[in-house]
């Protein structure tokens, strides 16, 4: 055992020197989830939209600051979505030119004597000018938009744009009209009733309805981070059963069998590097996530509060894309057989796993369909630790179902690696 | 060389001087879907001590034979033992004993040289000081010190064909087994490869070699079995079988056209049976070829076109292999 133990130390050492002269491979296995996830976090950031933690850049221009500027601003410092930067003064070519360079995705545009305007306008209607006679117009607060912003989104702010002004209408009148009947009654004049304490209607609160298991649902970032650390470590499959194929087409497979080397020996020195590969996938994509992505103008990646969940799902995501790269590796004759199959696989366990497309937007049948793919089982335990702030006992499941798929692989490629012709 | 073994302990029963270094019996092998059997009841015994080769044509089962030699495939009938000890039920002292040489480089090519002994060394069990003066050695029997530390990519064919070779002696085995070691390489290689394989067996080493280069097999070995169609057709020492046809022509080549004159005044000379003539080269059968021959010399000279070279008594192996083995005898 000693001897073999020995043995296991040699080959991995002579796996990791091979994968570490292959520069050109390595640089690959660490940019490309590095990538996708900055660039599909960020493209995709809207589409996962209204989502705990997910926000839009909103600029007011308010160049009033009396009752309307003031209750427009505060409409939308109250709303979570919006991440609200003000301004006195910007012109609206500026305005315009920020939106274009991607600065803000909308800007709420308040002239000035914005509240003045609308009082007089109050004092004509409430003196009962006819309508033809007025000299006060309705004031115009102008909205502009970032095409990009998905129009539901645009019409959500809309909407709480429109919300906040009937909320300034209502005020101004009833300020109007309290003033009025004060001069009309004199001191029979008790004041109005407190209208806020005495609402018709509860605030709406939306439920959302989910299959299986409920909570919120994952922002970009939370699903783009574990969706393409896990594809990276199931790509991985490709360059290991390539290596694989390529040693025994060398021969020195051959070799290491006519020197009873074990079967775990020679796929272990494998695996340990992978192994160490698919970790520092994983850390550098959720260091990019938590770090970089927010400089960018991403939402950050919150990682939970269970770092040992944490673990456990990388180790054992790793785990079956090893079992599974090993697998194709014993079974396929040739290196194109072994990198078409694993990677046209891994793309549609990938697809059905909610990866490429989240389980969140996919028809029922589909999401019942996801359980069949490994990725899926990887996708739901990050998930629980991202997005239901899930534990150890939480990820359990999902990672036992990983560990017994990477046995049952590494199961069946040792028998086939140890049956002679 | 050194004459101590490998790392590991030796176990007892390891080596048995008195069993032949390898010994086949009723050996067959058949594949599914083949339309005969690869080996054919093969009985073949390589005493020690010798350089042995393995003859035949392609598809003969040279490499099918190797192949169950080194435990890669089972064979679907018969036995093989090498030094006394089974192939299927003790692998594991067999590894000691034998050094297994692959046709192709097994080796690692974005590794160095030096990487590769130590990984395949540290594969046979090897370790520490042993290990690293036994990767020296191999270095200097392949003459590649000075390229100790390049990879194995940037190597010449015949580079890499040394290095594949000493690696097989890492473990410093008592028999090794060479699959066409010296295919496709140049002759300063090969002439290597035949020295050390030389040395190899005066100290000891018994050697096992297969291969169809004719004049390789015997320059160095001392017997050799030829097989085809998965059968064993002939085993010997290298002298019985070029005893076995010697041949009867004398073969004459001249560096201009000879006319048909001479070709008829050599016909009348007593003993001649046959003159063919085709271009500068003419080929006399006879039947007393020792009484024919000076007789020919003089009309030759006497009438003749300058003479370039002649041929007399001389078998090749070739000739024994190509008589053996019919018209499917033609070389890879």
């Amino acid at each position: 055992m000693k001897g073999n133990l020995a043995k296991l130390r040699a080959s991995i050492v002579k796996d990791a020197r091979i994968l570490l002269r292959d520069r050109q491979a390595l640089i690959l296995f660490f940019t490309m989830p590095v990538l996708f996830v900055l660039i599909l976090s960020l493209s995709l950031r809207d589409v996962f939209g209204d989502r705990p933690g997910a926000t839009f850049p909103v600029l007011v221009v308010a160049q009033d600051r009396q009752e309307v500027g003031q209750g427009i601003i505060d409409t939308f410092r109250n709303n979570p979505h919006v991440r609200l930067s003000l301004d006195e003064d910007a012109s609206e070519a500026e305005a315009r030119q920020w939106l274009i360079d991607g600065q803000y995705r909308f800007v709420v545009l308040v002239p000035a004597g914005a509240t003045e305007q609308a009082k007089r306008r109050l004092g004509e209607v409430m003196a009962d000018v006819p309508v033809e006679l007025r000299l006060e117009r309705p004031v115009e607060v102008r909205v502009l938009a970032d095409p990009s912003l998905r129009s539901d989104y645009r019409k959500v702010l809309e909407g709480s744009l429109d919300l906040a002004l009937h909320g300034i209408e209502m005020k101004l009148g009833r300020e109007q009209l309290e003033q009025t009947l004060r001069v009309t009654q004199g001191t029979h004049f008790s004041g109005l009733p407190d209208f806020d304490q005495a609402r018709l209607f509860l605030p709406v609160h939306g439920e959302t309805v989910t299959k299986g298991v409920g909570g919120p649902t994952p922002t970009s970032v939370q699903q783009n981070a574990p969706a393409w650390t896990l594809l990276a470590m199931f790509f991985l499959t490709v360059p290991l059963s390539v290596s694989f194929i390529k040693e025994r087409e060398q021969g020195s497979l051959f070799r290491l069998q006519t020197m009873t080397v074990p079967p775990w020996v020679v796929l272990g020195g494998k695996a340990v590097p992978y192994f160490v590969i698919n970790q520092i996938q994983m850390i550098s994509v959720l260091a990019v996530s938590v770090y970089v992505l927010p400089l960018l103008g991403g939402d950050p990646l919150g990682l939970g509060n269970a770092p040992l969940a944490l673990v456990l799902m990388g180790a054992s995501a790793s785990l079956a894309a090893i079992g599974f790269g090993i697998a194709v590796a014993v079974f396929a004759r040739t290196t194109e057989q072994a990198a078409g199959f694993s990677s046209a696989t891994v793309m549609i366990m990938g697809a059905l796993g909610g990866i490429l497309v989240p389980k969140a937007v996919m028809l029922p049948i589909m999401q019942d369909l996801a359980v069949i793919s490994p990725l899926s089982w990887g996708l739901d335990g990050f998930l629980d630790i991202f997005v239901r702030g899930g534990g150890l006992a939480d990820v359990l499941p999902e990672a036992l179902a990983l560990l017994a798929f990477s046995a049952f692989c590494h199961a069946i490629a040792i028998a086939r690696y140890r049956r002679r012709g | 060389m050194t004459q101590h073994r490998c790392a590991s302990p030796a176990q007892p029963g390891d080596t048995d001087a008195r069993a032949p270094a390898i010994e086949l019996l009723g050996l067959s092998k058949s594949f599914p879907g083949g339309r005969a059997p690869a080996l054919d009841g093969i009985d073949l015994v390589v005493p020690r001590g010798g350089i042995f080769g393995i003859l035949g044509p392609n598809g003969a089962g040279k490499t099918t034979l190797m192949s169950i030699l080194g435990g890669l495939i089972l064979p679907s009938a018969g036995s093989v033992r090498i030094a006394g000890h089974d192939v299927l039920t003790e692998s594991r002292h067999i590894r000691h004993i034998l050094g297994l040489v692959p046709q192709e480089p097994a080796i690692y090519p974005t590794l160095t040289a030096r990487e590769n002994l130590d990984f395949f060394g540290r594969m046979q069990g090897l370790s520490g000081a042993y290990l690293d003066s036994r990767v020296q050695a191999c270095l200097e029997l392949a003459e590649m010190t000075g390229e100790a530390d390049q990879r194995v990519e940037q190597f010449s064919g015949g580079y890499k064909r040394r290095l594949n070779m000493v690696i097989g002696l890492m473990h410093e085995p008592e028999i090794l087994i060479l699959d066409e070691p010296t295919v496709a390489i140049d002759p300063h290689s090969r002439a290597l490869i035949h020295h050390r394989l030389r040395e190899l067996n005066a100290a000891g080493i018994t050697i096992l070699i297969s291969t169809h280069y004719m004049e390789e097999a015997e320059l160095l070995c001392s017997d050799v079995a030829i097989i085809d169609h998965g059968r064993l057709i002939v085993q010997g020492s290298v002298p019985e079988l070029l005893a076995r046809r010697r041949d009867e022509a004398i073969e004459l080549q001249f560096f201009s056209e000879p006319d048909g004159a001479l070709a008829q005044a050599l016909q009348a000379i007593p003993g001649v049976r046959q003159v063919e003539l085709a271009g500068c080269r003419m080929r006399i059968s006879s039947d007393r070829p020792e009484l024919a021959i000076a007789p020919i010399m003089q009309r030759v000279q006497a009438d003749g076109p300058t003479l370039r070279s002649l041929v007399y008594g001389r078998a090749s192996l070739e000739q024994v292999f190509l008589s053996l083995t019919g018209d499917r005898g033609e070389l890879r």
